[in-house]
């Protein structure tokens, strides 16, 4: 495989202080007042369902929207009304956006141009950057002769030969199948970091979220839940709905007893528990315990544990690499997931087992606060 | 895929400059200033026209006649007869433009394409072309009525209005029901058909209820351009004065503009509130989307029943467009048709070499620098529209549509009175005069100003469609890598709207070459323009004269629009541009 350069500009700094977008007078805030230090080289990822001010956070960035108020900053410079046409930033779009009426190599040096570089610079910065994309053999194709994949590399080299400060990613991957999806966001990740580009990246796919992002900011209905690392936002949410949105989870009502400096004493599923607790999981309002459904552990009850909850199962799916259990327990239905199973481990409907879990890969929440009204 | 990542040897300077391209504050000032001048233009070509009619019309002298259109029985009579007129075409047009489209879509016969050629002819026509063959063929000393039937024919008056006008404007329908029909899911007659409806049960509770919406709109539409025509009343009205015609005589006859005023403004009510019904009412009842790619093939009809009508309706009207046609262009050949046909040259001489050629080369001329201006400026309002304006998007579609959905008796009018004297404000000019013979180049620009009022809103409306099928994310990566608003429309916008921006431009030129009603009222001497020639002629009893101006109309016409779409739609200019590698 043949070695090229992309040159790159200095990563950019990205600060979003109290950053707000109210579309028309009187209705919700679509970015409500949101905080981010988005560092130099850094891959962030806006995560939520639709409609939580990630893409309209993402657009802001860009400049497609005007904050109604707050401050956007890059490298400490105020860039609020910076037209989006004149910051150093490159985006890709979820339809890629690819000029229909121009070939791969005109859409590649479309921006180039703008900057009215002389022509062999062009030539020779466009022809660097679809060679390390693989697709010099393609720079005279129009968009449409394209598979899928091939225009997602256009649309990335297109933004990556501005050598922008900042990448923006609005969604790139959903119109692609999942195979090749896979396979995108491994070279995404690999060119950012060789590249060093300071990359904002917009999602509502936590795989996407969870194996590309140096962190992960959780938004739901204009604010930002969580800012950590994929491994913390999965293992220590901070919220209920962080839990519930990131990967699978069960919620246990728990009675919570003595609480010490990072961990609480519950009862659960029949016994007493330590477990690891949220700063706000503190004994004094209603708590619930997330435990992961690989976190659970099963067994026939003819060799109970000691203390562990008896259950029964309610239904069994096999997926091959994994068995999926839903069990009813005394302290609610449980999601099981059983890794390569043997044959010991393995239960059919009606079964009764014993159940029980690792201790320190449960979290102590604090309750999600019932919706007003 | 292997990527090494340092800083190309040869120019890291460039990169170094690059990322430090200092931030420029401040927001795309070249949108501001695109839509600063298109909102200015739009208030002089059509703003300030209008602004002065009411004016004058609801100054007292005006308001005086626009009260008396209900109590004096002569203004009575012409308001009735306006209406009459307009419901009239309005209905058989519709009907006969809903058959042909029928015939043409659902019908199997032969010569499907000849049909749909004649249907569409009628659209390039000069006005009085139609007058004046129907007048040789049906009048007093007709061809058909004297010389074949040997009656003293009576043309003049509704009977021949309705012929003349139902010819001129069913191809609109005709092409909006063609687009309909052709689009309608042939699924949803299967998906009838399997609930267990019968095929007239399916038309009656399927078909025609989705077409509900285009029949109330083509009715609508048809009313106002009926209502709104100048020419026709003027030749072949006789006694049967229309609001336009009566509008005419005042301003050029009785020398009165404030009852010109009020006559317009008399005429502008019901066609701007028709207008206003059809955009904004039936347009969003509309259900079938003419996009749509049908799903299956038509079953086409074969039962005699259908078959029988349809075909024969069809070629009736196929039949009375050639022969009217033949007629213009027969008519030139020779002295006097139907008295003395006697081969001769001589009233082309008189276009092409004589006093004719003059007007010939002048409106050619201007339509050629009105339809590029129109062209463009269309194409533009419709993105401003679609894309930038987001509070008065509504307001500028609305006012660059004025220029179509205002009668051109109303525009002309309002040209008259806006723009034959200088605008003087504080003891300084503004803005020179630009109609009448005592205006700058000779009442030219005006009359390039109507031309683009005219014939703008048309590239609108296709320009409005063509970019709502085109993602906005293709604008925002043209922005994203650095282009302005401007460059953006030039570079991305336009080339991908070239359908829209050629049926914008072949239309404003077959618009600017034949509009007669506004230009009527500021043509000058030195500057002549061809559809006001013709009614001299037709006036003078010169139908010869008149025929040849006709049909060499409708040659420069047909092949500028020849030219316009070689040039824009060669493959040489379409396809991508491919370098050598």
């Amino acid at each position: 495989m043949s070695e090229v350069t992309i040159a790159t500009a200095e990563p950019g700094a990205l600060s979003l202080r109290a950053l707000t977008k109210v579309y028309a007078p009187g209705t919700p805030a679509a970015v409500d007042g949101i905080d981010l230090e988005i560092h130099p080289g850094e891959f962030v990822t806006l995560l939520g369902p639709s409609g939580c001010g990630k893409t309209t956070t993402l657009r802001m960035i860009a400049g497609f929207e005007e904050p109604t108020s707050g401050e956007l900053r890059l490298d400490g410079d105020l860039i609020n009304k910076v037209a989006p046409n004149h910051r150093p930033m490159a985006m890709v779009f979820q339809s890629y956006a690819l000029f229909p009426h121009l070939s791969v190599f005109d859409n590649v040096a479309y921006g180039l141009k703008l900057r009215k570089l002389p022509a062999p610079q062009i030539r020779e910065q466009v022809e660097a950057a679809l060679a390390s994309m693989n697709l010099t053999p393609y720079a005279a194709r129009a968009p449409h002769q394209l598979s899928g994949g091939q225009q997602q590399r256009v649309a990335l080299a297109r933004a990556l030969v501005m050598r922008p400060k900042v990448l923006l990613f609005d969604e790139p991957l959903s119109n692609l199948d999942a195979k090749l999806r896979v396979q995108m966001r491994g070279e995404i990740r690999r060119l950012q970091r060789q590249l060093g580009i300071t990359t904002v990246f917009v999602t509502h796919d936590q795989d996407e979220a969870m194996t590309m992002s140096d962190r992960i900011v959780v938004m739901n209905v204009g604010a930002i839940e969580q800012v950590d690392t994929p491994e913390l936002v999965y293992r220590r949410p901070a919220s209920v709905f962080v839990a519930d949105f990131i990967g699978r989870a069960n919620f246990l009502d728990v009675e919570v007893g003595q609480v010490g400096a990072d961990d609480a004493r519950i009862t659960v599923l029949g016994r007493e528990w330590s477990v690891p607790r949220h700063p706000d999981a503190d004994g004094h309002g209603p708590a619930t315990l997330l435990v992961r459904p690989e976190s659970v552990r099963l067994a026939s009850v003819d060799e109970q544990e000691d203390g562990g909850g008896v259950g029964r199962v309610v239904a069994s799916m096999f997926y091959g690499e994994s068995i999926e259990y839903e069990i009813e327990t005394e302290s609610g239905p449980l999601v099981v997931m059983v890794a390569d199973p043997h044959d010991a481990q393995t239960f059919a409907p009606g079964d009764r087992v014993s159940v029980g879990f690792e201790a320190s890969r449960a979290w102590l929440l604090p309750a999600a606060t019932p919706v007003a009204g | 895929m292997a990527t090494l990542l340092a800083p190309p040897a040869g120019a890291p300077e460039s990169g170094a400059a690059l990322a430090r391209r200092p931030l420029r504050s401040g927001r795309d000032l070249t949108l501001v200033a695109i839509v600063t001048t298109v909102s200015l233009v739009l208030f002089v070509i059509v703003g300030l026209p209008l602004i002065r009619i009411f004016a004058v019309a609801f100054a007292p002298e005006g308001w005086e006649i626009v009260t008396s259109m209900l109590t004096n029985p002569v203004n009575r009579r012409v308001l009735v007869n306006t209406v009459q007129l307009g419901v009239i075409v309005a209905l058989i047009g519709t009907a006969i433009g809903f058959v042909l489209a029928y015939t043409q879509v659902r019908v199997r016969f032969r010569g499907k394409r000849v049909l749909h050629l004649l249907a569409l002819v009628p659209i390039v026509t000069p006005p009085f072309a139609l007058a004046t063959a129907t007048i040789s063929l049906f009048g007093r000393n007709g061809i058909i009525t004297n010389g074949l039937l040997g009656i003293q024919g009576d043309v003049y008056g509704l009977k021949g209005l309705t012929l003349v006008l139902v010819i001129s404007f069913f191809p609109v329908a005709y092409m909006n029901f063609k687009g309909m029909l052709e689009s309608l899911d042939p699924s949803l007659d299967e998906a009838a058909a399997n609930l267990g409806a019968s095929k007239l049960r399916t038309f009656l509770t399927v078909t025609l209820p989705m077409l509900v919406p285009g029949i109330a709109g083509s009715v609508l539409l048809l009313f106002v351009e009926s209502i709104s025509d100048l020419g026709n009343p003027l030749v072949l009205g006789g006694d049967y004065t229309v609001l336009a015609s009566r509008a005419y005589i005042a301003i050029t006859g009785e020398y009165s503009v404030p009852a010109g005023a009020a006559y317009s403004l008399v005429l502008l009510v019901p066609a701007l509130s028709v207008f206003l019904v059809q955009r904004y009412w039936v347009g969003k009842k509309n259900v079938v989307t003419v996009t749509g790619k049908p799903s299956g093939t038509i079953d086409l009809i074969t039962a005699p029943s259908l078959r029988i009508p349809a075909l024969v309706i069809s070629g009736l009207v196929a039949a009375t467009v050639v022969l009217l046609y033949l007629t213009v262009f027969v008519g030139g050949f020779v002295r006097i048709l139907g008295v003395n046909n006697e081969f001769t040259l001589r009233n082309y001489q008189f276009v092409l070499a004589g006093i004719g050629s003059d007007a010939m080369f002048t409106t050619t001329t201007l339509a050629l620098v009105a339809t590029p201006i129109a062209g463009l400026l269309g194409m533009v309002i419709a993105w401003l529209v679609v894309r930038k304006l987001k509070r008065f998007a509504g307001l500028m579609d609305f006012v660059g549509m004025l220029g179509l959905a205002v009668p051109g008796t109303v525009i002309g009018i309002g040209y008259a009175i806006a723009f034959n004297t200088p605008w003087i404000a504080g003891g300084r000019q503004w803005f020179p005069a630009v109609a009448g013979g005592s205006a700058m180049l000779g009442g030219a620009a005006a009359i390039v100003m109507v031309f683009v009022a005219r014939s703008l809103p048309s590239g609108q409306r296709s320009g409005i469609a063509a970019l709502g099928q085109i993602s906005p994310a293709i604008d925002e990566a043209s922005t994203s890598l650095g282009a302005s608003s401007a460059t953006t429309f030039r570079k991305v916008t336009l080339p991908l709207i070239r359908p829209a921006l050629l049926a914008g431009l072949t239309y404003a030129f077959a618009r600017s070459m034949t509009t007669l009603s506004p230009i009527i009222f500021i043509t000058t001497p030195q500057t002549k323009i061809m559809t006001s020639q013709i009614l001299a002629e037709v006036d003078a009893g010169r139908f010869g004269n008149a025929f040849a101006y006709c049909a060499i109309l409708i040659v420069i016409v047909l092949g500028v629009i020849g030219l316009l779409n070689l040039a824009l739609l060669h493959p040489s200019l379409r396809g991508i541009q491919r370098r050598p590698s």
